[in-house]
This record gives structure tokens, sequence and C-alpha cells, in this order.
């Protein structure tokens, strides 16, 4: 074989496509210095160089603009898709950040490897979100798990905690499997890992029924659907999401599942054109699975972080209706989703930990009793979340369930649109039952005060009730985003 | 067309996956990581037979040389884990089987009816220089990535072991009641 040259200017060019995970991977490489220099006593510096890093990646990826950047011989291409799953994800780690402010101090996280394997885990999400090659997906998707992992399992002396963690990973690494099976699969019949190659050659009907070449994508479809907790695959979920510190449920339930479905999302859009009608059957029950699974099971939790965390599913459910859809509508539909879904869940995640105090017993509904009348400010933040997540007017919730059933609808998936939205009714009982509970039962004899939030941590449900407000009034220029994003991608 | 190399690959095929049939259902975990030796190394000698050196010395090394001995320093500090009863037990034997068999069925028939371009002469040629010239042009990116997820390992590894806080203080759980 002859040699492959890779010249400076090629090089330079790969660097500066990836360079907004650079600026990542470096401020989790400082975060683990500056740690040992570090007295105990100020460790909430490492919080603040943290978000500066994030920042700055942020504004990297805004300042790098929605050109089509392609680096290591097509291993990983900056666009439009890539671009706006980097914002996403981005953001869910910054306002987590900033929610750790107050949550380290008071469930003592702060850590010097708390941050840093927070932002490596955010490395890898945008790598996979800009991934081009499977076995960049697949790296980028393991340096995403093992960090959240770890974060999962942070609070060691809770059973929960280590309960949860252990299911994850031994569940996670099963998946894993399943997805480097299916990556194998494809090569041993195809010859290429890279997605785009992949799907012009899908073009030709002898590869796309192809026995071995169904199997891969099934197998790597299962691994894809577990980080996302597509409903067979969800068993983890609700433990994982409970037993996790809430701060880690929260980044979990936001940025994982966008990273996961960025992937999901860059392969189907590609590929699924010459996969029909087989893939669209199959993701049409999955979706319809996961929404009726997650609610019902979410109908029946008296724990606020379970009851989440079985609403973190249904939402992947509806998710997927724009993936069933399939064009460029569907597609669209799906990234605001998944946009507005990251502010309005880290939000409701946040009041929540606000109120709840304690881990385990304080997520009991009971807690939640007469919270809207003595504290105004944070019952009408938690309603406003509570009633974006059920998709009430006028709400950025509302726009993109319209926007993803509109779709469905557009693409003659009338059935999935009335299921979808028969689905979102039923949610709307779950969500508003917490509601009532805090405008409408009277306070326990010792209920306890919420903390008082520090000023990072209201900065941050500020900015997520602004986004799910204003995205609620005026979506258009987002949209339009996400539309250019897609079709950044198809061309 | 059954020559001593077709013995040899039925012979390392036999023992690569009888043995990893052991691993899943001898009842003592020591037992199984004995079993798991063999699978590791039928597997290295399939990938001499297939002229991937490289490949077949990292197998051994890592494998048969790495994993397999931290797997049974593992087992030899764990307490009371050569009882047979807590240390290797298997459930759900009829779903089990039930789901394997079937994805063994899908599987197989894949293998079989696929038609793989199938080289006619294998020219047994190094490939170590070749390898690392790849993971340092073409899949130089991959190769990186894997360096920032063996360092987040290596952080969550030490996080989760070492005692609580670092200052030599054990962490504090509950004894799992027996």
């Amino acid at each position: 074989m002859a040699p492959i040259a890779i010249d400076a200017q090629a090089l330079l060019q790969s660097t500066y496509s990836i360079l907004p995970e650079i600026l990542v991977v470096a401020t989790a490489l400082f975060v683990l210095f500056v740690d040992l220099i570090l007295p105990e006593e100020n460790k909430r510096v490492l919080c603040g160089v943290s978000i500066i890093g994030v920042a700055l990646s942020l504004f990297a990826v805004f300042s790098m603009g929605p050109a089509r950047i392609s680096g290591f011989s097509g291993a990983v291409v900056h666009d439009g898709l890539g671009a706006f799953f980097e914002i996403v994800i981005l953001s869910a780690c910054a306002l987590t950040l900033l929610m750790a402010t107050g949550y380290s101090e008071w469930e003592g996280t702060h850590k010097g490897e708390f941050y840093s394997l927070l932002l490596l885990s955010t490395s890898g999400m945008m790598f996979m979100a800009k991934g081009t090659d499977l076995m960049t997906v697949f790296l980028g998707l393991e340096t995403l798990s093992i960090p959240i992992y770890v974060l999962v399992g942070f609070h060691r002396n809770r059973m929960s905690s280590i309960e949860g963690a252990l299911k994850y990973f031994l569940l996670g690494a099963f998946a894993s499997g399943f997805l480097l099976y299916g990556i194998a699969l494809i090569y041993a019949v195809s010859g290429t890992t890279k997605i785009p190659q992949l799907a012009a050659m899908l073009l030709d009907a002898s590869l796309a029924g192809n026995p071995m070449f169904l199997a891969g994508a099934g197998l790597l479809l299962v691994g894809l659907a577990f980080k996302v907790s597509l409903v067979p695959f969800h068993m983890w979920t609700p433990d994982a999401y409970e037993g996790a510190p809430t701060l880690v449920t929260a980044f979990m339930s936001a940025a994982v599942k966008a990273a996961a479905f960025a992937a999901l999302i860059r392969f189907l859009l590609l590929a699924l054109p010459g996969m029909q009608p087989a893939m669209g059957k199959i993701l049409w029950i999955l979706a319809v699975l996961t929404m009726t699974v997650g609610n019902l099971s979410a109908l029946r939790q008296d724990n606020v972080k379970r009851m989440l965390a079985y609403s973190s599913i249904a939402h992947a459910g509806y998710i997927l209706v724009g993936m069933v859809s399939g064009d460029v509508l569907g597609g669209q539909a799906s990234l605001f989703y998944l946009l507005v879904y990251a502010f309005m869940n880290i939000g409701a995640f946040g009041v929540v930990m606000l109120i709840a105090q304690k881990e385990d017993e304080g997520y009991d509904i009971g807690n939640f009793a007469g919270i809207g009348f003595r504290y105004p400010v944070l019952g009408a933040l938690l309603t406003l979340f509570l009633v974006s997540l059920g998709g009430i007017p006028p709400t950025a919730g509302f726009i993109g369930k319209f926007y993803l059933f509109s779709a469905a609808v557009k693409n003659g998936y009338i059935g999935l649109a009335v299921i979808g939205v028969l689905n979102s009714a039923v949610s709307i009982y779950y969500y508003l039952r917490l509601v009532v509970y805090m405008y409408m039962m009277p306070a326990g004899a010792e209920a306890p005060a919420p903390r008082p939030p520090r000023v990072a941590f209201s900065l941050a449900l500020c900015a997520s009730a602004a986004v799910v407000l204003v995205l609620g009034i005026l979506p258009r220029s987002v949209l339009e985003f996400a539309e250019r994003s897609v079709l950044s991608l198809l061309m | 067309m059954t020559g001593p190399a077709d013995i040899i690959f039925y012979l390392l095929a036999a023992m690569t996956v009888g043995a990893a049939i052991l691993v899943a259902i001898l009842p003592n975990i020591v037992y199984s990581a004995i079993a798991l030796l063999f699978s590791f190394a039928g597997v290295a000698g399939l990938y001499v037979y297939l002229s991937a050196d490289f490949l077949a010395a990292t197998q051994v090394l890592i494998y048969v040389g790495g994993i397999l001995i931290l797997i049974l320093f593992a087992v030899f500090l764990s307490n009371r884990i050569s009882d047979v009863k807590i240390s290797n037990p298997s459930r759900f034997h009829w779903q089990a089987a039930f789901i394997c068999l079937g994805l063994f069925g899908i599987l197989s028939y894949t293998a079989v009816s696929t038609a793989f371009p199938v080289k006619a002469v294998l020219s047994y040629q190094p490939t170590t220089s070749e390898i690392g010239e790849l993971l340092m042009t073409r899949y130089l990116l991959p190769f990186e990535v894997a360096s920032v997820l063996l360092l987040a390992a290596l952080i969550g590894a030490a996080m989760l072991s070492r005692p609580d806080g670092g200052r030599g203080r054990p962490a504090e759980m509950e004894e799992p009641k027996r």
C-alpha cells in the first residue's frame, strides 16, 4: 500500500475542524492540574474554570459558523448538524455547571474529578455529534459513557447511587458490544465505516437487502437505542436516573440524549431512503412503544426524580416520531425538540433540586405540597417547565410537539401522530399532578424550606425559563437554523 | 478442499467456541477464567491464521497476558468468591436459551447467505508498520480520541476505588447483608 501523505495544511484544517472539542478536553486537563494546587476550601474555582472553558468552546462553535469543514480524512466533519448539536450539548453542559455552583456545595461534589469527568464526557458527545465515521461515533459514545458511569456512582456512600451506576455500567457495556458488532458486520459487507459512503452504497438495492447489512444496521440501532433509552432497551433508565446525583441526572437526560440522537439522525437521515420500508416500520413501532410505555409508567410514580426519568423515556419517543417521518421537516422538528428539551428538562431538575434538599427521600411528591404559595418564584418556574414538558402553549414544548406531529401527518403517518397526541394528553396528567401538589395541597407540619439558590444557579434557571418562553412565542429563527442544519447534512 | 490448514482452522475455531461455552456454563468462576484463557488463545490463533501478526501479538499481550491476569487477581482478592453458590450463578436458563438461539439463527443465516469478497491468495506479510502508519495518518482522530477515553477511564477508576476524599478514610457504606 502506498503511504498516505498528510501534509501540514490538511493537519491544520483537521485540527481547526475539532477546535471546540480541543478546547473542552484542554479545560478538563487544566481542571485536573488546578485541582492539585488548590486548597480544599477553594475548590469552587474549578467550577468557574470549567464554565469559562465551555463558554470559550461555545464561542468557537459560533465563530466557526455553519461552513462545512471536513477533517482527518473524513473521520469528522464540522457542518450545520454538528454545530447545532454542539450548541445543544455545550448549553446543557454550561447550565449544569452553573447549577453545580450550588449543588456541589450541598452534596460535596466540588472535586476536580467531577468537573473533568463532566467535561471529558461533553467532549465525547461532541465527537459523536460530528463523527461521519462509525469508528468516531463509537469512540465518542464510549468517551461519553465511561465518565457518565462514574458520575452516576459519584455518591459512593448512597446505595441507590452505586446501584444505578452498576446497572447502567453493565447494561451499557453490553449495548456498546452490540453497537460494535453492528459496525463490524456493516464493515464486513460494505468495506467502509464512513456514513456518507455507506449512504451512497445503499442506493444500490443489493446492499440494502443484504441480510448481513440488515443485521448490522439492527445491532447498530440497538446500541444507539440503549443510549437514548427507547423502550425495549430502557430498563436502566429509572434506576440510573434516580440513583445519580440530581445534577448528573439533569445532564444525562439532556446531553446524552442529544448526542446519541445526533448520531442516530446523521445515520438515519442519510441511510433511511435506501432502507425503507423495513426501517421505517421498525422505527414506527419503537416510537409508539417508547411513548406509551414511558408515559404509562410515569403515571404511577410518587418519586419526582423517577417520574421525570420515565417522562424522559417518553420524550425520546416523541423525538423518534420526527425520525419516522424521515424528511427535512421531521429532522428539523427533532432538532428543535432536542434543543428545547435540554433547556426545559434541566430547568425542571434544577427547581426540583432546590426544593428536594436531600437525595433519595427528598424527592417524594409529598415534599412538594404547598410550595407554590410559600415560594411563588420557585413554584412558577417549576410550573412553567412542567407545562412545557406537557406541551401546552405558549411554551416551546408545545411548538416542538406541534412540528413533530405535523411532520408525521404530512408524511402520511396519521396514526402515529394520533398516538403521539393521545400520549401527550396522558402525560399532562402526571405533570399537572405535581402542580396540583404545589398549589392545592397544604404543606406538611415540618415542611423544609428550599435551599436559597446562588446567583449562578438562579442565572441558569432564568436562562432556561427565558429560552422556554421565547422559543414558545418566537420560534422562527431557531426553526430556520434547525432546517439549515438538516439541509447541510443532506447536501 | 480439506488440507492441513483447514484442519488447523477448525481446531482453532472449536477451541475458541468450546472454551467460550465453558466460560458461560461452568459454576466456579476460577474455572471460567481458565476457560477464558483458552478462548482468548484460540482467537489469537485465528488472527495468525489470517496473517494478522500484529493483532495476534496484541491479543496475547493484552487479553491473555493482561486482562486475564487482572480477572484472576480480582477473583482471588474477592472474599469467598470461590464458593460455588455465590461465585457464578446462572438464572433464567430457558429465556436466555431462547434469545441466544434466535440470535444465533439470525447471525448464522446472514453469515451463510452473504457472499464475502474472498482473497485468492493470502500473502503472509508483516502488517505492523502499515497499521502504525494508518494510525498516524488516516485514523489519527480515533487514535487520539481513544487516548481521551483512556484518560477518562483512568480518572474514573481512581475516583471510584480510592477512599473518600483521598484522605485514607475508607468509604462509609453499609455492609451488604448476606
